[in-house]
């Protein structure tokens, strides 16, 4: 079993728990999720429904569901939920506030060989601006199940952005976490820091090898994110790097340097897929290192990050 | 006069037309008939029409309507005076499309194609609790040129939603002109017969054929969805509005108002 596995696993067992002890919980799929759910269907049958290749009414129906007094847990890959249904998501849910959770499969460059249409790097960005949302965005199987259990207790809508982590485990247990505050799965008391969200917190780890004093925080929860946490690692330390398959208009490093400019202005370098389409297809690992995000491009472009801001002994140390 | 009263209705209407300078007065006429009936004799309110958990829901998915459920909504005692002679002004609650937020009404509609989903999911939320409420929902003519609807007219009939009838105001008309120019519907029974509806077609503005239409279809032992399809005239009631698609844009002045107005008088 990989590890992406481990991961689904992890929310797939997290929801037949929940679901098992709440009827009101309903899972409801746009016809995709094959073999995710088949523990689901065989433990709570008649809590899945399948409503068809057809997004927009099946987030109008779980607006529906949920004023009606049911929890809706919404599935689809993140490139049609929320992106395809963005408007029913806004008003049909996040206006009333109602609790719904989406999930979005498949985040970033998971579906590497299936084109643009199914790479969404602009799930986090679009739905930070809605208000009443959350955000949630797991590093691992660990994470996804503090994270569902958030999710889960949520009074309002929910969106858990669920990427490929099959690039290892981050944490040996399943940690606590809290709406808005980071982990810290590395401890360093260098001056560099690494904030990183979902697949992209392993690959910080490892870069950050070659900087044994800086830490590493990952930030499974991308909003409410607290201001006052975000700002005391940027005046701890000299240079932050922020990492996240996602665009890097609007996504997690666009919301640590409006904090940074703010509260605590510091150096920062945002890593993630720049202002385009991905090329050309491959492996997941090949898309990644397309978009300069494998960790050999990472170090590059630290390096050159903390050489540009001119803080010599950082560069050096 | 009997309660919901038609006349009265529409000159709700046109007071809050007139004091909010708004637009769509022809959209809420098509429809007074359609909600009169339904609030009078076929709605379940229980204790409250806003919050009781029991309630059967009317959501207006064509929002532009909403001046007419404001009218029915003042007869419930949910919309004041003082709401109906400032509509618009500054700070005030109601706006120029169904909200949610507002007691008495179900859903935010006016990005059309939104409401008949959520409706449908309400009436899916009754059955599956196994209550008796039953949702109303009512969509434009117009408003058929979104795939939502189609979306959840097939939702609607596979899940065997029985609770759920779609009453489609066919006014023939859209904002920028008449459906068969914009986008011709062809024959709307047919449409929801084929995708399992239950279906009857009736005169929108004939209170007792829509009384009559509602009983039938309520008690039909089927567990198809229901629709009506309500042929109705945009403008209905004053006779310089009546399909005269200008009156989807055009506001009130002094003359039209009481014009409009003693028109409903005589």
């Amino acid at each position: 079993m990989d590890r992406w596995n481990d991961m689904r696993n992890a929310f797939a067992n997290a929801l037949i728990r929940a679901a098992r002890d709440d009827e009101r919980i309903v899972l409801l799929t746009g016809d995709h999720g094959y073999s995710l759910f088949d523990e689901f269907r065989r433990a709570c049958p008649a809590q899945y429904l399948n409503a068809g290749v057809a997004e927009q009414n099946m987030v109008g129906v779980a607006a529906g569901l949920a004023k009606g007094g049911l929890r809706p847990v919404v599935y689809g890959l993140s490139s049609f939920v929320p992106i395809r249904v963005l408007e029913q998501i806004k008003l049909d849910v996040c206006y009333e506030e109602l609790p719904v959770i989406f999930i979005g499969d498949g985040a970033g460059v998971v579906y590497s060989t299936l084109g643009s249409s199914h790479q969404s790097t602009e799930d986090v960005a679009v739905l930070r601006a809605l208000p009443h949302m959350s955000i949630l965005s797991p590093a691992d199987a660990a994470e996804m199940t503090a994270c569902m259990k958030l999710a889960l207790s949520a009074t309002g809508p929910v969106y858990l952005r669920m990427g490929k982590a099959d690039l290892g485990h981050v944490h040996q247990a399943v940690p606590e976490i809290q709406w808005g505050e980071l982990c810290r799965p590395r401890s360093g008391d260098g001056p560099l820091a690494w904030i990183a969200t979902g697949s992209m917190v392993k690959p910080s780890l490892e870069a950050a090898h070659r900087w044994p004093e800086s830490s590493v925080w990952s930030a499974p929860s991308l909003k409410p994110l607290h201001v006052d946490a975000i700002a005391e690692i940027c005046r701890q330390h000299q240079a932050i790097v922020v990492l996240e398959e996602h665009s890097i208009h609007g996504g997690l490093g666009s919301a640590i340097a409006e904090i940074a400019a703010e509260c605590a202005p510091t150096w920062i370098c945002r890593i993630g897929v720049a202002d385009r389409f991905s090329r050309y297809c491959g492996s997941y690992q090949y898309l990644l290192t397309e978009h300069g995000l494998n960790t050999e491009a990472i170090i590059h472009r630290v390096t050159a990050f903390l050489a540009r801001t001119s803080r010599s002994t950082l560069a050096a140390a | 006069m009997s309660a919901f009263d038609p006349k009265k209705l529409r000159a709700t209407v046109l007071r809050m037309a007139y004091a909010g300078s708004s637009v769509h007065i022809a959209c809420a006429f098509s429809i007074i008939e359609i909600l009169a009936v339904l609030y009078r004799a076929h709605l379940y309110l229980g204790d409250n029409p806003a919050t009781a958990p029991d309630r059967d829901y009317l959501v207006l998915s064509k929002g532009h309507g909403v001046m007419a459920q404001y009218a029915c909504l003042h007869e419930l005692g949910l919309v004041s005076d003082d709401d109906v002679n400032h509509y618009f002004g500054n700070g005030t609650r109601l706006k120029g499309l169904s909200d949610a937020h507002v007691p008495g009404l179900e859903v935010s509609s006016g990005s059309l194609g939104h409401g008949l989903s959520v409706g449908v999911g309400l009436a899916m939320a009754a059955q599956r609790q196994r209550t008796r409420q039953r949702c109303f929902a009512l969509i434009g003519d117009g408003e058929m040129n979104e795939g939502a609807i189609w979306e959840a007219l097939l939702f609607a009939a596979h899940f065997q939603l029985a609770n759920l009838m779609v009453i489609v105001d066919a006014n023939a008309f859209q904002a920028m002109g008449s459906t068969r120019e914009v986008m011709d519907l062809g024959s709307i029974a047919a449409k929801l017969t084929a995708f399992g509806f239950l279906t009857h077609e009736v005169d929108g503005h004939d209170e007792r054929a829509l009384d009559r239409a509602f009983t039938d279809l309520l008690r039909a032992p089927s567990r198809r969805p229901r629709g009506l399809i309500a042929n109705t005239v945009k403008g209905k009631g004053v006779s310089f509005m009546e399909a005269d698609n200008r009156w989807h844009y055009s506001r009130l002045d002094a003359q039209t108002y009481a014009a409009a107005l003693a028109e409903l008088a005589a």
